[in-house]
């Protein structure tokens, strides 16, 4: 799955931190998700689309590998 | 996320120190086979077989209760500092701390099914008696450089 948490957060000039304390996660969950180690829960994909203010589906997208069983 | 199954993070440092002196006391008692006589008691035992193969159920045991006040303390210390939140608990170490357990757990049964193989009469006694407290140590070990290394590569990552 790609996500373009890094890329949201350039744009809203937002740092790990400041996004972490928003989210109501680590700062090392944050770096995770951007690094692509770390799916997060459906929770806080809402949450991270709350905060920044678009659709789950424009901060996420599904590749070819997700659909394998 | 709430999590409703794990201690308060302050009884990790309880935790360290109830576990790290009843730990040494532990294996020196184990190894010197040390049984100060202050320690002698009569308990109640539930079944009692003794040496000359007597068997009794309910009734009173003369024991060294050393052994057993440093397993409990052991034991205790050991859940305290496993399963005690960390300051920055959240999914991700939920996710780190449910790995670590089932990784534990294999290398524990791992080792068991070894000593199974290996080791006969008292060598896999031994084995045994190191089996009951090593699942929580391997799962204390594996978590921490987890979660250690998680953060050393964000102190790394610079902030944008």
């Amino acid at each position: 799955m790609k996500n373009s948490i890094k890329v949201q957060r350039a744009i809203q000039n937002m740092t790990q931190a400041q996004l972490a304390e928003k989210a109501k996660v680590s700062r090392q969950t944050i770096n995770a998700m951007e690094l692509g180690k770390y799916v997060p829960s459906t929770v806080l994909s809402l949450r991270l689309s709350v905060i920044f203010k678009i659709s789950v589906n424009e901060l996420f997208e599904l590749e070819k590998q997700d659909w394998v069983k | 996320m709430e999590t409703n199954y794990l201690l308060s993070s302050k009884f990790k440092r309880i935790g360290l120190i109830i576990l790290i002196p009843s730990l040494i006391l532990g294996l020196y008692t184990l190894f010197t086979d040390w049984e100060p006589a202050f320690f002698d008691a009569n308990v109640l035992g539930i079944f009692i077989e003794d040496l000359s193969g007597n068997n009794q159920f309910i009734g009173m045991v003369e024991n060294n209760i050393l052994n057993e006040i440093l397993g409990i303390l052991v034991i205790l210390g050991g859940i305290m500092v496993a399963f005690s939140k960390e300051k920055d608990e959240d999914e991700l170490i939920a996710k780190i701390r449910l790995e670590s357990l089932v990784w534990a757990m294999y290398l524990n049964y791992g080792i068991l099914l070894l000593a199974f193989l290996l080791l006969y009469d008292f060598s896999f006694y031994w084995a045994m008696v190191f089996n009951m407290y090593t699942m929580l140590f391997f799962f204390i070990i594996r978590f921490n450089i987890k979660i250690w290394r998680l953060r050393k590569a964000v102190s790394y990552e610079e902030q944008y």
